[in-house]
């Protein structure tokens, strides 16, 4: 074993780690979080921190491993592709939910310093929507 | 209290988990000898030395479903294609087709459009590879199918209906796609068969290798050095084909735009047509 297989397994390793660290973090905020917009910033935590960082780590991790063989190029090409789709996949689809429930305002953006989508929209805004909630409660 | 049973029912649980793993019990650890049922299938699925009971396919599964219990496998066809079948007489009628003039933009943000763009591809090529190493490695037809069928429904909800109806994937290419599966599967069937009425010699419906009843007939295991596994090859393409659109057209017809069947409806009543 070289030291360049050493220091790819290492470094591969490293990144499995942090990826299972974040995964934890990922899972805790998903139950801890209390709306709608930060449970789903969790979420994308879990995908690119939890899944595409641990992918290119086995990648590496595959490619240094030379007692794997000649297939070892194709677990880790596999490991690549994969973090690849997932790289493009989780912000596109988190962006869509996120679009598609801010349009639709059925979720108070909460906590709010600006939002500048909902001043260039003509839905109803998030504190008339609340306040059409508290006028139907007796 | 239901917090602390939680608790206690996961640390346990890990705790076992670890003492099984570290005493070296041979409960989740496998035996290195060959069991019985394992060798009954090495002997059945790839064994060229026995070439009267081999499927010639290393995959077990597509073995079991196309070669060993391939009558099984053809009427659970026909019951899929059936639920296909009644979903379509169900829509009979419904306008499947482009509006005259489009408002306004259809589908999702420009973000999710442009990665959409490129997924399908990806998805597409997936499907063909589970589809076309079935007999190698594990999937299948049917398998392939409804994975290259998950592309239409991405574009479906990404661009609109509208934009596969334009690029020509309607009900009719698609229950075309569907008719040229079946009929492949039935050929393939059939193929020993037919083979074996030409040269004069006794064959069977849905026949692969050779059988002790039916020595000289059999499909070719490998065609240019490579292993395709005599029928189980085109079973699995043709299934491909005709899963795929299936399940194209029933996503087509449950995404179908209220609108349009209730401007139909209105134009029939308009017409003297009954309520």
């Amino acid at each position: 074993m070289t030291l360049l297989d050493t220091v790819l397994i290492v470094i591969g390793e490293i990144m499995i780690g942090v990826g299972a660290l974040a995964d934890l973090i990922a899972a805790i905020g998903m139950n801890r979080f209390p709306n709608f917009y930060l449970r789903l910033h969790a979420a994308t935590i879990g995908t690119i921190w939890g899944s595409f960082l641990p992918l290119i780590g086995a990648a590496l991790v595959a490619a240094g491993c030379k007692c794997l063989g000649e297939y070892r190029w194709f677990m880790s090409g596999g490991a690549l592709v994969t973090s690849f789709v997932i790289l493009i996949l989780g912000p596109a689809g988190s962006h869509a939910l996120a679009r598609g429930t801010h349009r639709s305002g059925i979720v108070p953006v909460e906590p709010k310093v600006v939002d500048h989508l909902e001043e260039d929209e003509s839905h109803p805004t998030s504190q008339e929507l609340q306040e059409v909630e508290e006028g139907d409660s007796p | 209290m239901r917090y602390w049973v939680g608790l206690c029912v996961l640390i346990l649980t890990i705790l076992a988990i670890s003492f099984v793993v570290a005493a070296n019990i041979n409960v989740l650890v496998p035996s290195t000898n060959v069991r019985t049922l394992a060798e009954i299938y090495l002997k059945y699925t790839y064994y060229p030395w026995d070439k009267y009971f081999t499927a010639m396919s290393p995959e077990a599964c597509t073995s079991i479903v196309w070669d060993f219990r391939g009558l099984d496998t053809v009427f659970e066809t026909m019951v899929f294609y059936l639920a296909i079948i009644g979903a379509i007489a169900l829509a009979r009628g419904v306008p499947l087709k482009l509006p005259k003039e489009i408002k306004g933009d259809l589908g999702l943000s420009l973000i999710v459009k442009t990665v959409t763009k490129i997924v399908p591809v990806l998805i597409i090529a997936v499907a063909g590879s589970i589809a076309l190493h079935g007999h190698l490695t594990p999937g299948g037809g049917f398998q392939g199918g409804a994975t290259a069928a998950v592309a239409p429904v991405l574009i479906l909800v990404v661009f609109s209906q509208f934009y596969l109806l334009r690029r020509g994937v309607n009900k009719n290419s698609m229950l075309l796609l569907r008719s040229i599966g079946l009929t492949g599967i039935g050929i393939t069937a059939f193929a020993a068969v037919l083979i074996g009425l030409a040269t004069g010699h006794y064959a069977f419906v849905l026949q692969n290798q050779p059988k002790p009843l039916a020595p000289d007939i059999s499909l070719p295991a490998f065609v240019g050095g490579q292993l395709i596994s005599g029928s189980l090859w085109f079973f699995n393409f043709f299934e491909f084909l005709a899963v795929a659109a299936g399940f194209t057209i029933v996503f087509l017809l449950i995404t179908l735009p209220e609108k349009l069947a209730e401007a139909r409806e209105e134009k029939r009543v308009a017409e003297g047509g009954e309520k």
